[in-house]
């Protein structure tokens, strides 16, 4: 039995049928975190002795006949996502040693299903990258090139599920930080619609755009974990109060007269022509399978960066202004005054990427310049929406690229903002309108890198796009990396 | 951007750079302000009424008191707490 490579539902009834133990599988896990984490950096904190402890009660659990669907799962969970009792870093010197007294919600729901959590993974500092490589601690590997990107910003959990170094993870996606790193490391990952899971205990990086959601190994993997994490929540006004359906119900339906759009622009100049042509190739998949292929347009989409990167760090500079090195996290050694604690505190722990999108957020906010940039790019969003609403009032569901590319060495770009920034191109509008979106693979370039490509829903229809890429996997041959 | 509003942006985002710092930061900024400024070639109007018409207040929680966290646990992450966040002097 090749433990590490089972899904989710084949653990299930592994462990239902008693032909496999959790500790086996945990330990199974935290062996190949020991023999591969060590070059590709995924873990910022491994958990191993509350592994095996929870390991035990999910046992015990299972042997009572008492089983919830994710009882035993060894995990991997984003370390921006609270965990009581765990240091939650979000990979920023300023969080260090900043340890929850706490649970997220989505990490209640997960401990209340007895899952085995291996640990806290990388990601970008604040989840503001998409390389992974502002981490102040883990600059985590591709494990299908060590010498790439995992992409980010939830890169470690991305990484780990590809590298097997656990079952699945969760990430959160404020502009592409689930899909862009599912589809760099050959991995299934959901963007879930802005209100279907609670924010609260996800450090925030901009509250109207940031959303808790799955990495797995497939779609129905992510289709269990989210309907665990998913659900109205007291905790967060946001959240989506009407009662949720189960967003596995729809994988393995018939295709046959759905309508798929294809909007121009997402396979423009300066998508790569593998990536175009890879997905293109999906495409007709879906033709064969009974879909009907649907082209549309997106104008909009050449203000989608500006439109973003105002929106989202505008949000963060406010939120990020909670860190004054007083009530928690990084404080500086010697200050003789308030203002001067607070100044050196936050120049001291934050990175330069964090810094910089404060200053432009608090730029975008400033007087004189926020009708220019926030309010117009209010405008901006409201029109994205509009031009979602208008292609999903003829189509089902829009495919897309995930990515322009596939994942490059640091050296091409990290140290590029704006390079980095417009590499955001094609997710960074599901979440500006507030849609569901999942990522999975549609093929391998020449050097055998992942390429990802995106089905992108109506509002709170996650059972559809689910049964979409799903679809697609069914039929797919996946080439799993060589650590 | 120019090294002065670099300096006022720090200032009012409460961050301290070096000289050499503040100089590299300013060109990034500029750099990326040419990004944003690509949305000034669209005409286009925020509609405040859209995004507010239908705001329900009805799945609203109840106003009442709800247990808080204990000040034990509140203080766990600040540093110098005797049972209360510790500051340097604000008033001589």
């Amino acid at each position: 039995m090749d433990i590490q490579t089972m899904k989710i539902s084949a653990l299930r009834e592994a462990y239902d049928k008693k032909d496999i133990s959790v500790k086996e599988v945990t330990e199974c896990y935290l062996d190949r975190i020991e023999k591969y984490d060590g070059e590709l950096d995924c873990y910022i904190t491994l958990t191993k002795e509350k592994a095996l402890a929870q390991a035990e009660k999910a046992q015990k659990r299972i042997n009572d006949g008492k089983a919830e669907p994710l009882t035993g799962i060894p995990m991997a969970i984003k370390d921006n996502i609270c965990t009581v009792g765990v240091k939650t870093t979000c990979s920023s010197n300023i969080l260090e040693n900043f340890i929850p007294p706490y649970n997220a919600t989505a990490m209640d729901k997960l401990d209340e299903m007895d899952i085995v959590m291996l640990g806290k993974v990388s990601m970008d500092e604040f989840a503001m990258g998409g390389s992974t490589q502002t981490s102040a601690f883990k600059k985590t590997k591709n494990p299908y090139n060590k010498a790439c990107v995992p992409g980010g910003s939830s890169g470690g959990s991305a990484a780990a599920v590809a590298a097997d170094l656990c079952a699945a993870a969760l990430g959160s996606d404020t502009g592409g930080s689930i899909r862009q790193p599912a589809a760099f490391c050959g991995v299934t990952g959901i963007k879930p619609t802005y209100g279907r899971v609670s924010r609260f205990g996800l450090v925030a990086f901009a509250s109207s755009l940031d959303q808790i959601g799955p990495v797995g190994k497939d779609s129905l993997d992510c289709g269990i974990i989210l309907n665990a994490i998913c659900g109205a929540d007291h905790h967060d006004g946001t959240t989506e109060k009407q009662p949720v359906t189960d967003f596995t119900a729809k994988i393995g339906g018939s295709l046959k007269g759905m309508k798929i759009a294809l909007p121009a622009e997402f396979f423009a100049e300066g998508i790569d022509d593998d990536v175009k042509a890879s997905v293109m190739n999906a495409a007709k998949e879906y033709e064969k399978m009974g879909a009907e292929l649907v082209n549309c347009s997106m104008p909009s989409l050449k203000y989608a960066i500006p439109c973003y990167y105002i929106l989202a760090c505008a949000e963060a500079a406010s939120n990020l202004s909670r860190y004054d090195g007083i009530k928690y996290g990084h404080r500086t050694a010697e200050a003789d005054s308030y203002e001067e604690l607070i100044i050196k505190s936050r120049s001291e722990g934050f990175g330069d990427e964090v810094k910089r999108r404060i200053l432009l957020g608090n730029y975008c906010l400033s007087s004189g310049y926020y009708d220019a940039y926030y309010r117009k790019a209010l405008g901006l969003r409201q029109l994205i929406r509009k031009e979602y609403n208008d292609i999903f009032s003829k189509c089902d569901v829009i495919l897309t690229p995930s990515t322009p590319s596939v994942a490059y060495r640091p050296d091409e770009k990290v140290d590029d903002p704006v390079k980095m920034y417009q590499a955001d191109i094609c997710t960074v509008t599901v979440n500006i309108a507030g849609l569901p979106a999942v990522n999975t693979t549609c093929g391998y370039n020449a050097d055998g890198m992942p390429i990802g490509m995106s089905v992108i829903g109506r509002k709170f229809d996650e059972a559809t796009i689910l049964q979409v890429s799903s679809a697609f996997e069914n039929g797919f041959d996946v080439k799993k990396p060589k650590l | 951007m120019d090294l002065n509003t670099v300096k006022y942006l720090a200032d009012l985002s409460k961050l301290e750079y070096t000289d050499e710092k503040l100089a590299k930061t300013a060109g990034e900024m500029t750099s990326i302000m040419e990004l944003m400024d690509t949305i000034k070639d669209i005409d286009i109007t925020y509609d405040a009424h859209l995004d507010n018409h239908n705001v329900y207040l009805d799945g609203l929680r109840r106003d009442e008191i709800m247990p808080s966290m204990p000040t034990e646990k509140v203080l766990s992450n600040a540093v110098n707490s005797k049972n209360c966040f510790v500051v340097p002097k604000v008033v001589e």
